[in-house]
């Protein structure tokens, strides 16, 4: 029951559920993926879309029907109802709001008590935005449950492939699995500037390096 | 299906196949059964007869809501039933009306769901109501495994829901805990120790799986238990045979290492625990780490080894018992090579920070000296870990080589990764010097002797590796060559490496190089290694871009540190920059350049040049000489250049600009190696030289009138020339400066002033003629390009045009200022000038009061002291500037020193504002001293009375005026402000 049954494609595809706080940019990050905009369908009661992105490997295309389980209360909905079955899953937070990081752990608790034993990735959005509360340094959860991190930037898609990419090559059980053509996306709302991101510096703190320690390690 | 299991079936599809009204009326149709008094009978009698999972989730999703929200408002009767109903499910599962669907064969997500509800009843009923529960179910455990998988499902989720402290709890749900732990462990925790033990042993060659589950809660309550319920003589050997005999199930080995990881981990004072971790005996787990290559169990063994280390560490540093302390200590030595082949070999949990561990063993040494023979074996291994932890991953060789993205996120990962480790590694340099010096030294040689294409990284970190421990290096130490430096340094600048074609290793190399160059400086014969080092195909003739800029950066700081050493080799030096020299005039390169470069462009081997031919050591005929070689040729190339562009059409000419813009960029950084003094007065040869090339550049601004790049380049080299040929550089101004001025751009204006003050700064009055010709076009541009409104606020208000019209703003301001302090104030009285004079005024007058930006506001009071100063002349038969004083008595007086300062948005609490202050009581005493009586009359019947200033304070004021204290004035006059906005309240409001 939980996968769609009438957009069934002949090649490979998961359940991967999102969750995470209201506002952390869920809905956003898929919707970047054109062709899941397109076919995306949508259930404002409920309080579930669910979009097919498909992604072409080099071992062929695999889809993720991807379960944005966004603006859910505590009660009421189904809830975790809505991982059943997931196979795979992303928990978002938004790193310019350290709430939404501190609710991390409940939302893997919930995630895990339904789905057992899936891969799991933790994403830090909005990582454009200049005065972020949640340091790279300060994610450390992903640790403890040995989940994979991406800082990611969904206005920007800013290392929108990541995730999937890790997904697919955790449920392919192939760690040289690769996105053989980029998905379209839609463009970029804001440029993100690269370098001011990760505060390249030309080498090893030599003579003229050091204005360049600024933001990841304080 | 009868209509509630459709529609919760619909409930839950997703498919996008039901009919968005169907669907809507089944959701409708369970949430209204939800509100349905009986709907806890509802879902337990569903949940045993349903087929469906969906169905049985929704029931126990329901259920567990329901309790959650309305448990107050239940019968003891419904309460009653739900706990015997849940507990029956738990516990057998074959209580279903038929009898016949076993409960604890569902799926995981449904048992666990179920674990849920029953937690949500300890929640509010444990110990108090339901006291028995743990002790009940603890009968029924006997069962079989199904049962007791379900017990620790159930404790588990206690655990995850309330007890842990991972998760963010409430203060309400922090005494729920307290509570139900306490009522725990004065109830039942010993039996429930009993069960697991009894589990454990009997069931762990038939079922490891649920050995495994018993093992897992055993570990999250361990931090909550008498820790002498496990740390005893009948579980810990049974957790160790777990770890230690081949045969279990990894699983469950490591479930067994991590319960003796949560008993060592346990918080207790340091002596027990040392007693505690002694009789472990841990020794025991070794050789199995040694024994193992990658699996899950190593991962728990490499945790528990190093979480052990960590805990003696601890205990050592807490531990004030010398005997005990050698316990440790000895326990310490003895883990330690083990910790280290884990940290070396082993995929490491994460959450041990290999960097803080290592930091705080190395801390223990610093007051011990010497070092133990062990300690010494131990520092070695430390290094070794570092040098691991640093090397480059191959895979990412090539991308870190031609600096791809990839490689960009991988070196920018590794830096990030390094600091923590580099810093280790300097204070293993001071702790052990020798030992780390010994170890870089063996490095290097092997790197620089067996270099291969194999082995980039290796040699990459032991250049890294010793450029650090260049940083924790002493001055006198770094001049003098201590220790092994000596032989170090040579060794490092003679080395030739295969793999140097590699970009990092070039750059590792030259950065290395440079940070030793203090040997250098000492060590003289040094100095042909080190230039060979940057000019030969290692450093600026590298075939990688990123490695000959770098290079030629890095020479130019070698040669500013050296230059005086390099005097003999000048010659060569030259020669060999000689190609470089002449692709700056190659124009694919210069483009190329410009496209590429970031701050370090091609203009670091000219400014290298420069520093060298500009010394006074060298002879004048050479410095000619080499001046010549280099500026005539590019000269040569600028007029070719602009000769063909005035024959040619200017649009398309991109490559001829961006050759123009790399030569004046090249002769600006090779003329700062003079200084004034030579140029000007003991070798005017090179004056001349200067004088012809400045002649020349100040073409293209004819030539290329509009091009804002050439514009910019041609202004700072103006500025150097201003500075470096004094007074001589007059004759060249008017032409150059009236080209600039013309049609300029807002952000252009501003690099045009910034010019002006530097002039006016520099030559003071001597500018005076210049700049009365100027003046004129420069107020008319900007007062043609200010907004007359001034700036608007809000949204949309922060463009890059406006925030370039208010940087204009408030360089036109400094001006002002720089004009004014610097006796040039008739500048605005020239007749040419006078046209300006009242806007002029009027917008410092309304700056002075208005202005948002506190320290322009200053800068205009200032401004109109110094006016008051020059104009205001006693006695004034003829007055300089007609109008002026009656200005300053009337408006200037009332509007900035009295009613601007009354406004409630004048701050007396922030500093910057104090100072405004301070130059508005300034101004009152200037103009008292001017314009005496007329000012002060004008001043305190006027404008004191229309702020209703009371007699006696107007008094006071014109007394402490007269006097000579104006310290004393500034404070009275504070007063005096706060008094009479505290009269007005608010009701008067001024401007």
């Amino acid at each position: 029951m939980a996968l769609p049954n009438q957009q069934t494609v002949e090649y490979p595809s998961f359940k991967l559920v999102i969750v995470g706080d209201g506002g952390t940019g869920k809905t956003t990050f898929v919707k970047r993926h054109l062709t899941g905009e397109f076919e995306k369908k949508y259930e404002p009661t409920i309080g579930v879309e669910v979009h097919p992105l498909d992604f072409f490997t080099n071992c062929g295309p695999i889809r993720f029907y991807c379960w944005d389980t966004a603006g859910q209360e505590k009660f009421g909905g189904l809830r975790d109802g809505y991982y059943i079955h997931g196979q795979c899953a992303i928990i978002m937070f938004d790193v310019t709001a350290r709430l939404t990081y501190k609710n991390v752990p409940t939302w893997h608790r919930d995630l895990c008590r339904v789905c057992e034993n899936i891969p799991i990735v933790l994403c830090g959005n909005k990582v454009d935005v200049k005065n972020r509360q949640v340091k790279a340094k300060q994610v450390t959860f992903h640790r403890k449950k040995n989940l994979q991190y991406y800082e990611i930037s969904a206005k920007s898609n800013y290392n929108f492939e990541k995730p999937f990419l890790y997904l697919a090559r955790k449920l392919a059980g192939d760690p040289n699995l690769h996105f053989v053509e980029s998905p379209a996306l839609a463009p970029p709302e804001v440029q993100i500037d690269v370098a001011a991101q990760q505060q390249y510096a030309p080498f090893i703190s030599g003579f003229s390096c050091h204005c360049f320690l600024t933001y990841s390690c304080k | 299906m009868d209509d509630l299991e459709k529609a919760i079936i619909i409930s839950f599809d997703e498919s996008g196949t039901i009919d968005h009204e169907l669907k809507s009326r089944a959701v409708s149709y369970c949430q209204q059964l939800k509100e349905s008094p009986s709907i806890c009978r509802v879902c337990v009698e569903r949940v045993l007869c349903t087929k469906f999972v969906q169905v049985q989730f929704w029931c126990l999703q329901t259920l567990e809501e329901f309790l959650h929200l309305r448990y107050s408002s239940m019968s003891p009767e419904e309460k009653l039933y739900v706990r015997e109903s849940v507990m029956s499910m738990a516990c057998d599962g074959r209580v279903g009306e038929k009898g016949s669907i076993r409960f604890l064969d569902a799926p995981s997500f449904i048992k666990n769901k179920l674990a849920q509800v029953l937690v949500t009843l300890i929640y509010f009923e444990y110990p108090m109501i339901w006291s028995s529960l743990f002790v009940d179910f603890l009968q029924h455990l006997n069962k079989g495994a199904a049962v007791i998988d379900m017990f620790c499902r159930v404790l588990n989720a206690l655990d995850d829901e309330v007890i842990s402290l991972d998760y963010p709890r409430n203060a309400e749900e922090v005494v729920v805990a307290g509570r139900i732990k306490d009522g725990m462990r004065q109830q039942c925790i010993p039996q429930i120790v009993r069960a697991w033990y009894d589990i454990v042993s009997l069931y762990k060659n038939s079922n490891p799986d649920v050995c495994t589950c018993v093992l897992d809660s055993l570990r999250r309550c361990i931090s909550w238990i008498d820790i002498g319920l496990i740390a005893n003589n009948a579980f810990v050997p049974m957790l160790f045979e777990l770890v230690l005999v081949e045969g279990p199930p990894e699983q469950l080995r490591g479930a067994a290492a991590n319960c003796v990881l949560a008993i060592v981990s346990k918080r207790m004072d340091p002596q027990s625990k040392m007693s505690m971790l002694q009789s472990l005996q841990m020794s025991r787990v070794f050789s199995v780490v040694a024994g193992n290559g990658e699996s899950e169990l190593i991962s728990s063994l490499a945790a528990l080894l190093t979480g052990y280390a960590a805990e003696l560490l601890d205990c050592t540093k807490r531990l004030d018992s010398e005997e005990i302390k050698g316990i440790s200590t000895e326990l310490l030595d003895e883990v330690l090579p083990s910790v280290f082949y884990v940290m070396r070999n082993c995929e490491m949990d994460a959450t041990f920070n290999i960097v803080q561990f290592l930091s705080g063993y190395v801390a223990t040494m610093k007051s011990l000296s010497p070092l133990r023979e062990k300690q010494v074996l131990h520092i070695g291994q430390i290094l070794e870990v570092i040098r691991l932890q640093i090397c480059y991953d191959p895979v990412y060789r090539n991308s870190l080589n031609v600096l791809d993205k990839i490689g960009k996120e991988e070196e920018y990962r590794m830096e990030e990764f390094r600091k923590d480790f580099l810093v280790l590694l300097r204070s293993v340099g001071r702790v052990a010097p020798d030992v780390t010096q010994l170890f870089i030294r063996n490095l290097l040689a092997s790197a620089l002797v067996s270099s291969s294409e194999r082995n980039v990284e290796e040699v990459e970190a032991a250049l890294s590796l010793f450029h650090a421990l260049g940083e924790s290096i002493s001055e006198e130490a770094m001049k003098t060559g201590s220790g092994m430096l000596r032989e170090l340094v040579p060794m490092l600048l003679s080395a030739r490496i295969n793999c140097h074609s590699h970009r990092l290793v070039a750059l590792a190399y030259l950065e290395t190089v440079t940070r030793y160059v203090k040997f250098v400086q000492e060590n003289t014969n040094c100095i042909p290694l080190v230039l060979a080092a940057f000019l030969d195909e290692r450093g600026i003739h590298h075939p990688n871009i990123y490695v000959s800029r770098r290079a030629s950066y890095l020479f130019m700081r070698v040669v500013k540190f050296l230059k005086a050493k390099l005097v003999p080799y000048i010659q060569t030096i030259l020669q060999s920059l000689q190609d470089k020299v002449g692709q700056c005039m190659n124009s694919d390169w210069s483009v190329k350049e410009q496209k590429s470069s970031g701050t370090e462009d091609g203009s670091h081997i000219f400014e290298a040049i420069g520093l060298l031919i500009g010394m006074e050591e060298v002879s004048p005929e050479k410095q000619s000489e080499y001046l010549s070689s280099l500026l005539t040729p590019l000269c040569h190339q600028v007029k070719e250049l602009l000769l063909d562009a005035k024959v040619q059409d200017q649009e398309g000419s991109f490559e001829k600009i961006a050759v123009i813009q790399q030569i004046v960029m090249a002769i600006n950084a090779l003329s700062k190696g003079f200084s004034e003094r030579l140029v000007t007065a003991s070798r005017p040869t090179i004056g001349v030289m200067f004088k012809q090339t400045l002649d020349i550049l100040l073409e293209i601004l004819e030539v290329f009138p509009k091009v804002e790049l050439l514009r910019s380049k041609v202004t700072s080299f103006i500025h150097r020339m201003v500075d470096t040929l004094g007074a001589s550089v007059f004759p060249y101004l008017p032409k150059a400066l009236g080209q600039l001025i013309a049609d300029s751009e807002p952000k252009e204006m501003v690099s045009f002033l910034v010019l002006i003050n530097q002039l006016i700064c520099k030559f003071n009055s001597l500018v005076g003629n210049i700049l009365e010709e100027l003046f004129p076009a420069i107020a008319s541009r900007v007062f043609h390009v200010l907004p007359r409104e001034g700036f608007p606020s809000g949204p949309g208000s922060n463009t890059e045009e406006i925030r370039e019209l208010q940087e204009l703003q408030k360089t036109f301001y400094t001006f002002l200022h720089v004009v004014t302090t610097h006796d040039l104030s008739s500048v605005f009285l020239a007749p040419k000038s006078r046209v300006y004079l009242n806007p002029l005024i009027q917008l410092l007058l309304h700056t002075s009061c208005s202005h948002k930006d506190i320290l322009v506001r200053k800068a205009c009071v200032q401004i109109f002291i110094r006016l008051i100063k020059d104009w205001c002349t006693k006695p004034h038969f003829e007055e300089k500037v007609p109008g002026f004083q009656n200005f300053i008595i009337e408006t200037f007086a009332i509007n900035c020193c009295l009613y601007s300062v009354l406004d409630k948005s004048f701050e007396f609490r922030d500093a910057n504002t104090l100072v405004l202050f301070g130059e508005i009581v300034v101004a009152q005493k200037v103009m008292y001293e001017k314009l005496g009586d007329e000012f002060l009359v004008h001043f305190v019947s006027k404008a004191f009375q229309t702020a209703h200033c009371p007699q006696e304070l107007a008094e006071q004021y014109c007394q402490k005026l007269q006097g000579s204290d104006i310290k004393a004035l500034k404070v009275f006059y504070q007063s005096l402000i706060e008094n009479l906005r505290h009269q007005q309240n608010g009701s008067l409001v001024f401007r």
